[in-house]
């Protein structure tokens, strides 16, 4: 773990998850580890601008890896899985090809935007905090213990394949989610979906489809008992959380499943407060049963 | 004629020093259509250290149950026959080593590969596959394009641009866990849509269009959740997921720079015309306005509960206030200067008449 990150939010949790970014925020504090803002970065040109102006994407990526630079910074830290993969894709690109870089510096200086040497790392929050020295200092601050809470990790994809641009860990194997729900106090639930996706890259251009893959995961860990489902990606959150219901239809059975971002799980077993951690946010409420088990901190009792 | 005994082999084998260990194998067993019942049978056989796990079937094979069924030809990862699933993925059996697994203690687990009806044991049917790879044309189409007095002429980067895709054995491997085609069985899937994009980036080929527009239909390129899994399992390098990109990014190219609108007409297509817009104007994607300019009008309007329910949690950003990041006119700029940079066509190979005079010279 570093002392200093440039910190990347991205869309979702610079806009409709904005309680990803409180949370990631305060976690950090706990973790006394400083997130430097970039202020002027865009979307980092994952997806659909990936896969239609796959140029444009590797612009982009390199100019927000250019402004993380800057920072003095040696990481950049992302919160999503799908930032995570597209800028180390990027990343990886720059960085191997002198070409290439070069072309990307050059249309760069065209237009005056500051360029990029290659010397930035792209790290998720995730792989940070659940392995090495981060681990320990989360264990050294999650002094809430979630003692009875089951709780069903997600993984999602782009932090997990293809491993020859992530690889912290075994795609088809992971652990990192289940040390940490450990070192929460909290009981990590087993289901074979974890690993699988979770539909939203496709769900408002093939509804049907996305829904189901998305019921799957929802199913598995609601018959295997758990609490609430946590995932490192904000993507998946969106997914599991806002079309909840719709999978609901489709499977025909109801689904009453809150999701929990990576970052709240942490922040409550570390004490932040519930209005950091701003639960009111999700579209699946949490029910009074979790609210106890997640021993929410609410010093005015408002959740 | 020499019987080899038992001290014959043990000496045979002290000369070629062959170490052997000891494998169990967990395997699904599945008789065809007279047994419907799935079961799994655990075997233990000795084999060489260097063994494969094709190498292990085979000893099941000969030692303990002739009937147990696979595929299989050239041992070698090359033919493509061998596809099945290892502990849940899919792997060509001939080319994963069994040491670390022992070495482990691990117990692997064996069944047909998914996605695809069993047949027997480890068989899987394997028509649905080749029916899709049909449905994308997988030949070269030069249409009434006169031969060529000599050859079609590639040059080298061209044919480097086709080359990971063109590396596929048609083993189905990348198949098996898509997730797509799990929600969608008839979802062309990563094998088909890496052998279309063999043809429509091969400069040989006159029907990119038409290939383009079958591909943007029902069950094509934007039934892909970007789950990776292709990526992930494919044993030969192709990625299959990165080549469904390309046909994302070939369709743009003619789709948008071409006015060719019946290509555009896809809702994948017109969601990613959409982020594209949202990002360049604001500098982040603006979720507000994806909903109704993908779906259209009438969509939005049956949406209008679900939007209301997101508009509850804070999840709709403000469409008059729309957030903005700072110095986006550098971006705007960067686009620009992008756009007047994509090449308008693809460049085609050299024509007959280019090859005679590259020829003379
Ligand atoms: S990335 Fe697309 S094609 Fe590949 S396995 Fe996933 S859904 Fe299927
Ligand atoms: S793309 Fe790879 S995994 Fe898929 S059929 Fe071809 S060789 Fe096999
Ligand atoms: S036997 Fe030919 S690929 Fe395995």
């Amino acid at each position: 773990m570093q002392e200093r990150y440039a910190y990347y939010p991205g869309c979702l949790a610079s806009l409709s998850q904005k309680e990803l970014d409180s949370s990631t925020r305060a976690i950090s504090a706990k973790l006394e580890i400083e997130l430097i803002d970039m202020p002027s970065v865009t979307c980092c040109g994952a997806g659909d601008i990936h896969e239609a102006k796959p140029d444009y994407y590797l612009h982009l990526s390199a100019r927000i890896l250019a402004q993380a630079e800057r920072t003095g910074a040696e990481v950049l830290l992302t919160i999503c899985n799908v930032c995570c993969l597209n800028l180390r894709q990027a990343n990886k690109k720059l960085q191997s090809d002198p070409a290439e870089l070069a072309r990307v510096n050059d249309n760069l200086m065209q237009v005056d935007i500051p360029t990029y040497s290659g010397g930035v790392e792209v790290r998720h929050l995730l792989w940070e905090v659940s392995a090495g020295d981060g681990f320990e200092r989360f264990r050294s601050v999650a002094v809430r213990s979630l003692e009875g809470l089951r709780v069903a990790p997600f993984y999602g994809c782009q932090i997990l394949r293809p491993a020859k641009l992530l690889g912290f860990e075994d795609p088809d194997r992971p652990e990192s989610l289940e040390r940490l729900i450990t070192a929460c106090g909290a009981e990590p639930i087993d289901y074979p979906a974890k690993v699988k996706c979770c539909g939203f890259p496709i769900v408002l251009a093939r509804e049907d489809v996305a829904l189901g893959e998305l019921v799957q995961p929802l199913q598995e860990a609601t018959d295997a008992g758990a609490d609430v489902m946590v995932t490192p990606c904000p993507l998946c959150h969106l997914s599991l959380d806002a079309w909840q219901q719709k999978a609901a239809n489709l499977a025909g059975r109801p689904f009453q499943m809150p999701i929990l971002h990576l970052a709240q799980l942490l922040g409550a077993a570390a004490g932040v407060e519930a209005d950091t951690l701003r639960f009111r946010r999700h579209v699946t409420r949490l029910s009074e049963d979790v609210k106890d088990k997640l021993r929410l901190y609410d010093p005015v009792a408002r959740v | 004629m020499a019987t080899i005994d038992n001290e014959h082999l043990t000496t045979l084998k002290g000369a070629y020093d062959v170490q052997l260990m000891e494998v169990s194998l967990r395997v699904q067993r599945f008789g065809g259509e007279e047994d419907s019942r799935r079961r799994y049978e655990t075997y233990t056989v000795e084999v060489p250290t260097t063994a494969t796990l094709l190498d292990c079937l085979d000893a099941v094979k000969d030692k303990h149950d002739g009937s147990l069924a696979y595929r299989k030809s050239c041992r070698m990862a090359v033919c493509g026959s061998c596809g099945m699933r290892l502990d849940g993925g899919a792997v060509l059996a001939c080319k994963v080593p069994m040491r670390p697994y022992v070495d482990a203690g691990h117990v692997v687990t064996v069944a047909p590969m998914g996605n695809l009806p069993v047949v027997k044991d480890l068989v899987v049917d394997m028509q649905p596959f080749w029916h899709k790879v049909r449905a994308v044309k997988p030949w070269l189409d030069t249409s009434d394009e006169a031969p060529p007095q000599t050859e079609w002429r590639v040059a080298p980067e061209q044919q480097e641009a086709i080359s990971k895709e063109s590396l596929c054995i048609m083993c189905g491997c990348c198949v098996s866990e898509c997730n797509s085609m799990e929600a969608d069985p008839d979802f062309l899937g990563p094998a088909a849509l890496a052998k279309a994009y063999r043809f429509v980036g091969d400069v040989r080929d006159l029907d990119t269009r038409d290939r383009l527009r079958d591909l943007n239909g029902a069950h094509g390129i934007w039934d892909c959740t970007r789950c990776y899994f292709c990526n992930q399992r494919c044993p030969k390098g192709v990625d299959p997921r990165d080549a469904i990109a390309k046909l994302g990014a070939e369709t743009f190219r003619e789709g948008l720079h071409d006015g060719i609108q019946t290509l555009m007409t896809d809702e994948g297509a017109r969601h990613a015309k959409v982020f594209i817009e949202s990002t360049y104007k604001g500098g982040y994607l603006r979720e507000t306005e994806l909903v109704p300019k993908t779906i259209g009008p009438l969509g939005a309007l049956k949406e209008i509960p679900f939007a209301l329910q997101l508009a509850r949690a804070g999840k709709v950003p403000n469409p008059l206030m729309p957030h903005k990041a700072k110095d986006n006119a550098e971006v705007k700029r960067l686009w620009k200067l992008l756009e007047q940079q994509t090449p308008r066509h693809q460049e085609r190979a050299l024509r007959p008449e280019d090859v005679t005079t590259a020829k003379g010279v």
